[in-house]
């Protein structure tokens, strides 16, 4: 018996030795190719500027999203049109994982940051501090790319301290309320424009056994967009105002909006077990018809579309009280912020990266604009749509000149503020007391 | 033989190679982890110096005190069941005139097998509060017992905790069983002329024959459950809200959400002194006389 | 005609139970492989646990066409082995000396060594990167390899020591009287008696490394040396998922374990049954 183990412990060192070797070989390669690169670190910027209008070919490291069709045909458009104007330039691609950033913060504190990489709030804060990510001032006017930013979303480019660090491609994106045409007809519900009339949308479908409202609660920005919702409802800062430390949740408009939210979820207005769901439970007890209302960004609305057809709307956020339906309804919980392609400050030759970053932003926010009809990107797009606006873009596209935003929970600045406004907002979703909620929010404030 | 066993050259080539590679890649980034718990540090920065001020912090946290408490209930949930459920099996199976004792012993290993991300998308299904079976289970049985599990946080932490404690059992059942196997027959058979029960030969002969395997189980499962961290990441985010936080998963959200790393570090250094602390106390209540047979 | 009574006593309930919970065990293997034919609607809401209604084969063509299968697995393969080969070895050379020879400061070495089981891998995994990158690891196969067996030590020894205690110490008496040297009484007479204990942790390290992430997740980023564990990367965005291509993954990924793991575990029997038989 110990002769079979034996001969198997015999097999497995043999591929061990196979694959030291093999992965020998490849360390070496990899060490020879390393001087070169150190050398050519040290080139002054000018120089290796010139050796990028060669057609010399250049390897680029890039970390970016690419999971589903989302991310995937975008960034493959982008790529594409890259190979056209700079065939020089190769990219390495890097898939970003969904890991709250730990890979990209481990590449920063090992000095292996990849050239170009997909920058949030986070990330450019805490980059900035270390000196990981390149100050994009200088490029964001030699590649043209301030021209070509729309004028609603200047805030995407500039952070708070007035320089840009990433070249943004989303525009202001904002939440939405959409729900079911046909449920609310068969059950008489009229779109509810105050807290009111949406307790009383809720109680009836409670009624009939039709899920309120069905938000993918598990994960934690949406929860922070339900109460942003309600906390907008009395003071139009929402939890913007909260993050920038103007204001604080014992205040009495924020502490009404807890108490509202939490009088709503008392009433049953999600689904039961909702801070457990993902996306795509919640998604499809909308879809089919088991939910009337669903929240959501906009970027909701191809898929919405596509599931229903025109048996699908989004409507504003009820208002507090009949008064202040037309002065509440144009701020819209959600909005944008700094982010988009960064550059690492470590890049070898900073001016060629910095444009090759530039441009897939712009190629990234055609493709949305073109093939996803949505206006919501950052920049000026100069080719036709190929495809027609839904109605609820249609809709939509006529409210966002006025529209007023706050932030979504992965915008605010103030990370300690966030994870607790995160927390506390899906404790409260699940029956936790206003007080735990108003106290959790105001001990992260205050440090 | 005092000579033979404590033969120098023998005891430096057995003991350096695994003690050098494990000082440097396991325990120097502990002493600095350890270090890094008195800087205010984002994690990549310099970051200052700033003493115990993390430690004082943390113990005022309340988030810090519920971490405490769950990764104990998760630790107590995953020793009993693992060990209780993982002896049971190992003594059954272990039966002379069990039939299809491979597939038996196969089966209750299969969960280690897979992947904690698989296993916690069916758990996840389970628990469902609409269309799960657990709830479904309750039904059958005509019980009209109906629970979130995972949505209610009082009940969270033990629905996660029972996840790991079930997928993690075949560990426990295989060391149990290459214990209870390596029992010689001669003790059982002593056992059944005494006329004892299969339960007391159990109780007063297997068991504390195998205190070196009830050792490192216990230690193994206890240590296991405070270190718990898949599980809450992929199942609750450590929701909802903060009901199923431990010190991993608070060491986790300080340290890359919050970029806090040197107060993350310092939770980690917590459950480390813990995790020490326990061990310590399980080596010196399972008493150290070596075992002959 | 004792144990005649004792069969007919107890042993169908306990065989019954034995097999229930077999079943329980065996379930989710045989839900991940209905999960990977399943789309989202299915998984979520209408059909979590049956037979899949429709066989969804597109989510393995997603998963083969997203990932290089053959290089994932090889590399899995490759990281899977040394680092059971690496933690076995150490850790039996360790164990023994830790129980059975005798040196000042055993005992905290011992200590000492499980301290690795107490650290949650994400808190040290910037310093372990550092280091890895100082020792000039990083982009091969020994960033993980290294880290794989240095942190199955901690375990792996704890084990072994336990079973080498258990062991008479008459053994090596008789040894040491027919002159035989520390090192053959090692390898001839005590590595045989552990043997159990050898099968057992091979199978625990080749599992443990083989559905590794977190550590592959920090330390890999070329295509070439990615591990089967990080397919799952392709399949989870920023909102949605791809749930059945991610089920297809898991299940390319876990399949190869099991066989493993059967047929290893025949050799884990084996090996008890002839040593109980040898100590009996």
């Amino acid at each position: 018996m110990f002769r079979k183990t034996g001969s198997l412990l015999l097999a497995l060192s043999l591929t061990l030795g196979l694959a030291a070797c093999g992965s020998n070989n490849d360390k070496s390669n990899e060490s020879s190719a390393s001087p070169s690169s150190s050398a050519s670190a040290t080139t002054p910027a000018s120089e290796s500027a010139q050796a990028s209008e060669s057609t010399e070919p250049v390897k680029l490291r890039i970390y970016a999203q690419y999971a589903g069709e989302d991310s995937e045909l975008p960034y493959d458009y982008a790529v594409a049109e890259l190979k056209k104007e700079m065939p020089n330039i190769e990219l390495e691609l890097d898939i970003q994982a969904q890991d709250d950033g730990q890979k990209l913060k481990t590449y920063a504190a090992t000095g292996n940051l990849p050239d170009i990489f997909q920058a949030g709030q986070d990330i450019i804060s805490t980059f900035k501090e270390s000196g990981n990510i390149l100050q994009l001032d200088q490029y964001v006017d030699s590649t043209g790319f301030r021209d070509a930013i729309l004028p609603s979303t200047q805030n995407t480019l500039v952070s708070d301290d007035g320089h840009t660090y990433a070249f943004p491609y989303a525009g202001n994106e904002m939440i939405l309320l959409f729900y079911n045409k046909e449920i609310f007809e068969q059950y008489g519900v009229a779109v509810p424009t105050t807290f009111d009339e949406w307790k009383t949308a809720v109680d009836t479908f409670n009624k009939n056994k039709i899920t309120p409202l069905s938000v993918f609660a598990k994960e934690k920005w949406p929860d922070v967009a339900l109460f942003d919702i309600f906390a907008t409802r009395f003071d139009e800062g929402g939890v913007l105002k909260l993050d920038k430390g103007q204001a604080k949740a014992s205040d009495e408009n924020y502490r009404k909006a807890a108490e509202k939210l939490s009088e709503f979820v008392k009433a049953g207005l999600l689904a039961k077990g909702a801070t457990s769901m993902n996306y795509d439970q919640a998604a499809a007890m909308f879809y089919q018809g088991k939910a009337a209302m669903f929240l959501n960004g906009q970027w909701e609305i191809d898929a919405a579309t596509k599931a229903m057809g025109d048996k699908v709307a989004w409507m504003y956020y009820p208002a507090a009280d009949a008064a202040s339906v037309e002065t509440s309804k144009l701020t819209f919980s959600g909005g944008g912020g700094p982010g988009g392609y960064a550059v690492s400050a470590h890049t070898k030759n900073p001016e060629l990266t910095a444009k090759v970053a530039a441009f897939l932003s712009r190629k990234y926010a055609e493709y949305k604009y073109t093939q996803y009809g949505t206006p919501i990107v950052a920049t000026k797009v100069d080719k036709p749509i190929e495809k027609a606006y839904p109605p609820m873009m249609e809709e939509l596209s006529k409210a966002i000149p006025n529209m007023k935003t706050t932030a979504f929970a992965w915008g605010l600045s103030n990370p300690r503020f966030k994870a607790a406004i995160e927390d506390a907002s899906q404790a409260l979703l699940a029956g936790s007391s206003v007080d735990q909620f108003v106290k959790a929010v105001d001990k992260a404030l205050e440090k | 033989m005092n000579k033979f066993m404590g033969n120098r050259l023998a005891i430096a080539l057995f003991v350096l190679p695994a003690m050098l590679l494990y000082s440097v890649v396991v325990f120097w980034p502990v002493v600095q982890t350890f270090y890094r718990s008195m800087f205010d540090w984002d994690g990549l920065s310099a970051g200052t110096f700033i003493g115990l001020d993390n430690f004082k912090e943390l113990f005022q946290d309340d988030l810090f005190w519920l971490s405490v408490k769950n990764g104990l209930i998760f630790a107590a949930v995953i020793a009993v069941f693992q060990i209780g459920v993982g002896s049971l099996l190992a003594f059954g199976v272990a039966e002379a005139h069990i039939k299809g004792r491979k597939w038996l012993r196969i089966s209750y290993f299969i969960p280690v097998v897979l992947s904690v991300t698989v296993v916690c998308q069916l758990w996840i299904a389970v628990y469902n509060g609409d269309n799960g079976l657990l709830n479904k289970l309750f039904e059958f049985l005509g019980l009209s017992y109906r629970q979130d599990w995972l949505s209610d946080p009082k009940v969270a932490i033990y629905a996660i905790a029972a996840v790991n404690a079930w997928q993690f059992m075949g560990y426990h059942f295989a060391l149990l069983y290459a214990g209870v196997k390596s029992i010689p027959p001669a003790f059982h058979e002593a056992a059944k002329i005494d006329g004892a029960s299969k339960f007391r030969a159990h109780l007063m002969i297997t068991i504390p024959l195998m205190r070196e395997t009830y050792r490192f189980c216990l230690i193994f499962a206890i240590t296991g459950g405070l270190n718990a961290f898949a599980q809450m990441f992929i199942m609750s985010g450590g929701g909802p809200g903060t009901s199923t936080y431990t010190l991993t998963y608070l060491m986790y959200r300080s340290a890359f959400r919050i970029n806090e790393f040197g107060y993350g570090s310092a939770s980690a250094t917590i459950l480390v002194i813990e995790c020490l602390l326990v061990t310590l106390l399980i080596n010196r209540l399972v008493a150290r006389e070596r075992i002959i047979y | 005609m004792r144990t005649f009574a004792n069969f007919r006593k107890s042993q169908p309930i306990l065989q019954l139970s034995m097999w229930i919970y077999a079943l329980i065990s065996i379930y989710p293997l045989i839900w991940m492989v209905f999960y990977s034919l399943k789309n989202n609607d299915e998984i979520f809401v209408t059909n979590p646990f049956g037979f899949p209604t429709k066989f969804h084969f597109e989510n393995y063509e997603a998963a083969w066409k997203s990932f290089k299968v053959p290089v994932y697995f090889m590399n899995s393969v490759i990281v899977s082995c040394m680092a059971v080969f690496g933690a076995v070895a150490l850790a039996v050379l360790f164990a023994y000396a830790a129980a059975r020879m005798r040196w000042r400061f055993q005992d905290t070495a011992r200590i000492y060594m499980l301290i690795g089981l107490f650290i949650p891998v994400q808190v040290i995994m910037i310093p372990l990167a550092v280091l890895m990158r100082d020792f000039h690891l990083v982009n091969s196969l020994f960033s993980l390899i290294v880290p794989y067996i240095a942190f199955n030590l901690s375990f792996t020894t704890m084990v072994f020591y336990g079973f080498f205690r258990t062991i008479p110490l008459e053994l090596e008496e008789s040894a040491c009287m027919d002159g035989a040297s520390i090192y053959r009484t090692f390898f001839s007479i005590m590595l045989p008696i552990i043997r159990p204990a050898i099968a057992t942790m091979i199978i625990f390290v080749f599992l443990a490394a083989w559905n590794e992430f977190p550590i592959a997740l920090i330390m890999i980023s070329k295509e070439t040396l990615k591990t089967l564990p990080l397919g799952l990367l392709f399949f989870q965005g920023q909102f949605t998922t791809d749930w059945g291509a991610m089920g297809a993954a898991m299940t390319i990924a876990s399949l190869p374990t099991v066989l493993v793991y059967v047929f290893f575990s025949e050799q884990v029997e084996n090996a008890l049954t002839v040593d109980a038989a040898v100590k009996g």
